[in-house]
């Protein structure tokens, strides 16, 4: 199959909302989400004026994604709890869910288990905000929904490429469309106005010593994706596992034991997740 | 133990674990044989999947975890780093099965 024209790419990623595809609703947050005048108030009130989003607001927000002690009952307190950042990558997580779950077996468990990896990791290292890290893991792939939904045809023959050749979905995306998912991935989220760490660690989730800002996050979603996919979670594409960059593995410097009790917790998150996301 | 969505539940499976309402009331004892009756309650309940005992379901067994970790790592550049991570799998995985 030819390769896809790489600007001809970049718009059909840019002009993703538009597809009839995109739920209503994720078509106005990302209106919301476009102006930069929106408010934490703004953000609330539109989560409560949708019953169906506000239950998958709680739901999502009471999973072991988030991971929060006690139980969270109401919209206004989760958006004073979490602030904006977190609530617009919340209601993103909650809108391409199901996307996630259309256009790819086995990437909504993979993207989830990276999720509450990045978390666990995040505690350990001691960052301030673990659930940006829970919704930077979860988020992390959204460039291979934008290449599925655009160029499913490519996709499937890049899928085989990653199969015959023995190499990372990654390699074989290069191969195809010019570019891999993580810059699709950028795309898109500057497109919709994603927060800014969101936006680095998406681009750079495979090569993290690229990241300016956020190089400790980005390393974190990296490690979680190799350990999610060297567990046998989910799904991401192919059956390889991608190189650890030694520079992420340096920065985060986590010992054998550390990421034995991150996988022990992962274990019992998996089984208490996969119960309240079954459909 | 394997989580079984409510769906493919059927008359005659044993509950491995109790069923609790919100505030962790046992409604249903651990080792419970479920019936058609329950298994309506159940639903009615809004449960999305139960632990149930035995075979029953897609858990596997270590051997197979292994052998599924090895073919996952075969195509992976032999690289220090990549082994040390391999080998911090492994040896979670036969803490999953206890160290037997």
């Amino acid at each position: 199959m030819d390769r896809v024209d790489i600007n001809t790419i970049r718009s059909s990623i840019e002009r993703l909302n538009a597809l009839p595809t995109i739920p209503n609703i994720l078509k106005k947050l990302l209106k919301l989400l476009e102006n930069p005048s929106t408010s934490l108030n703004d953000i609330g009130h539109f989560i409560s004026h949708d019953p169906i989003i506000t239950t998958k607001v709680l739901r999502m927000i009471n999973s072991p994604i988030y991971g929060f002690p006690g139980r969270i009952y109401s919209v206004n307190q989760a958006v004073i709890l979490l602030g904006l950042n977190v609530v617009k990558g919340l209601l993103l997580s909650v809108s391409v869910f199901d996307l996630m779950k259309k256009v790819m077996v086995g990437l909504w468990e993979h993207s989830l288990a990276c999720a509450i990896t990045s978390r666990l990791m995040a505690k350990k290292k001691g960052l301030k905000e673990p659930e940006e890290s829970s919704i930077a893991g979860l988020l992390h792939d959204i460039g291979k929904v934008a290449l599925l939904l655009q160029f499913q045809e490519y996709y499937d023959s890049v899928m085989n490429l990653a199969e015959k050749k023995g190499v990372v979905i990654m390699e074989a995306e290069k191969e195809i469309f010019g570019i891999d998912h993580a810059k699709a991935g950028e795309w898109m989220a500057e497109k919709w106005s994603f927060p800014k760490n969101l936006i680095e660690i998406i681009g750079y989730h495979h090569r993290p010593n690229l990241s300016k800002i956020f190089i400790v996050e980005t390393s974190i979603v990296h490690l979680a994706d190799i350990l999610v996919r060297a567990r046998g979670f989910g799904f991401a594409g192919d059956n390889s596992i991608p190189n650890i960059n030694d520079n992420a593995w340096t920065i985060l410097g986590f010992s054998g034991n550390d990421i034995k009790d991150i996988l022990k917790e992962l274990e019992e998150s998996m089984d208490a997740a996969n119960e309240l996301f079954i459909e | 133990m394997p989580r079984i969505p409510i769906d493919m539940i059927t008359p005659g499976m044993c509950l491995a674990e109790p069923v609790t309402n919100e505030n962790g009331l046992v409604l249903i004892n651990e080792g419970t044989e479920l019936t058609e009756t329950i298994i309506e309650k159940l639903k009615n309940m809004n449960l999305q999947s139960l632990r149930i005992k035995g075979e029953s379901g897609p858990s596997n067994t270590k051997e197979e975890m292994l052998a599924a970790l090895d073919e996952r790592f075969k195509r992976v550049k032999s690289k220090p780093l990549m082994i040390t991570i391999k080998n911090i799998i492994k040896e979670h995985i036969e803490e999953l099965y206890g160290s037997g």
